[in-house]
């Protein structure tokens, strides 16, 4: 459903990545997992046409994200809590997506609600949420347009343990019923809580790639992504 | 069911309500229609009841704030990143564009159509103040004239922001620019000869006075072209290929 077919990205002549290739199917949870700088933004802007590939392509549904007629009615997506006007309430930010998708407008108040937006909390400006209110918005945004496919980056950063706990049941009920969700982070416990698959990258190239259990059998997912981004960094050195 | 593509109209209905939504973007657009109101009723208390000298010393408040405004609905989606959201959803960033560039053009029509309507009971109070006789008589020429050199400095605004993409430069530009020009037109042949082909203030001058000739028409064309069409073009094309990150 979400495909990268040999992404590579090179800035100057830095390569930021490296013959990117995997899939996300549909009704699983992929955990994009890896340090801080290793490729992971670049590669879901790729994906959702922000940036354009050097080579290789990324596709959803089979085609570029770019192409697909309103692409945010059928994938979400969630690139950066923090890119939010501070003068806009969390409401309104739902409402300009909605109109923009053509939703009804009972759309902002479920999405609200599905993401534990109180009312109160949605007449305020975005400016004075914590990060952990702007992921929710952020996520709410993201689920507007019921999506077959979910693209989120860093999601968990800046949630409480109950937030954290919460995404991790909302991410499974949405990947049950159908939905590909493909998810970025650094945080290893996260990822390992909820993911079924795992593609670990680092300076800018797939790792390693696997189900959760085959890299618990194989030493853990700590050890092994400890090591193989440790090595990552040895041969680019 | 397969969706289908964001209509225009909805994407301008989306930049229109965004114009308004925040706190910097009301305050503008009700400065600038307060102070028109300001502007006119001052100019009745002091000058004679001529309808449309009333309406036009409007153009001093649109003048200044529309294209400020013109400059943040273009420049905001930068300053604030929400350009990752925006272009997410609408991936043909051209058509987010053109649909930020109209709803700034209407509110300056509407401001000029306010400004000649607030002129109408100013003229004939400060003519019965004055105990003289109101002058309503036009030509249509100068009205739309008028009109359309407001449109143009609006115009100028998008330009702007949309070929600098910082609010301050293009703020600085557009509000220093008669002053500039002036300075320019007084540094010899040369520099007159450039103010005369290159300077929006000048060049708009026969289009307000009704009387566009072939020569006046010619000039104003040449730089609308460089302050308006070919940075808005440039923007536009930039803003398509550009990393958005």
């Amino acid at each position: 459903m979400i495909e990268f077919h040999c992404v590579s990205k090179a800035y100057k002549g830095v390569k930021a990545l490296d013959e990117v290739s995997f899939t996300v199917e549909a009704g699983s949870v992929t955990g994009f997992l890896g340090p801080n700088g290793a490729g992971k933004s670049t590669a879901l802007r790729i994906l959702t046409g922000l940036s354009r590939p050097t080579s290789g392509s990324a596709t959803v549904f089979g085609r570029p994200y770019a192409e697909l007629a309103c692409p945010g009615r059928r994938v979400g997506t969630l690139l950066d809590a923090g890119a939010l006007h501070p003068g806009r309430s969390g409401r309104e930010v739902l409402t300009l997506g909605a109109m923009m998708l053509g939703l009804p407008r009972s759309r902002v108040e479920e999405s609200q609600e599905l993401v534990g937006l109180t009312g109160k909390e949605g007449r305020r400006a975005v400016g004075g949420y914590s990060l952990g209110m702007r992921q929710r918005l952020g996520i709410a945004h993201a689920l507007l347009g019921r999506p077959e496919a979910l693209i989120l980056d860093e999601p968990a950063n800046g949630l409480d343990p109950q937030g954290i706990q919460w995404m991790r049941g909302l991410l499974r009920s949405l990947a049950d019923s159908g939905c590909a969700v493909l998810l970025s982070s650094h945080l290893l416990h996260e990822v390992e809580q909820v993911a079924d698959q795992i593609v670990m990258i680092g300076r800018g190239r797939v790792l390693a790639r696997g189900t959760v259990a085959e890299f618990a059998r194989d030493g853990g997912l700590e050890r092994t992504f400890l090591e193989l981004t440790a090595q990552a960094d040895r041969s680019a050195a | 069911m397969t969706p289908i593509d964001i209509p225009f109209t909805r994407l301008l209905r989306v930049e229109t309500r965004k114009l308004f939504d925040t706190r910097s973007g009301l305050i503008l657009a009700v400065s600038a229609i307060g102070l028109a109101l300001v502007a006119v009723v001052a100019r009745g208390l002091t000058s004679e009841p001529r309808w449309f000298t009333l309406a036009g010393t409007a153009a001093i408040p649109l003048g200044t704030l529309l294209p400020v405004l013109a400059i943040l609905t273009v420049t905001g989606e930068w300053r604030h990143r929400t350009a990752l959201t925006t272009f997410v959803l609408e991936p043909r960033r051209g058509r987010v564009l053109a649909a930020k560039c109209l709803p700034p053009l209407a509110v300056t029509v509407a401001g000029c159509v306010f400004a000649l309507l607030a002129a109408l009971p100013m003229t004939a109070v400060a003519a019965a103040v004055h105990g003289v006789e109101a002058t309503w008589t036009v030509a249509p020429a100068k009205v739309l004239g008028w009109i359309a050199t407001m449109v143009l400095v609006t115009g100028q605004g998008l330009g702007m922001g949309l070929a600098l993409l910082n609010a301050p430069a293009a703020i600085v530009i557009c509000l220093a620019s008669t002053a500039l020009w002036s300075t320019v037109a007084r540094l010899g042949d040369m520099g007159a000869i450039l103010a005369g082909w290159l300077d929006l203030n000048l060049t708009t001058n026969p289009l307000m006075n009704g009387g566009l000739t072939g020569d006046a028409a010619l000039r104003l064309t040449v730089s609308v072209f460089v302050w308006i069409v070919v940075p808005v073009a440039a923007g536009i094309l930039r803003i398509s290929r550009k990393e958005i990150g």
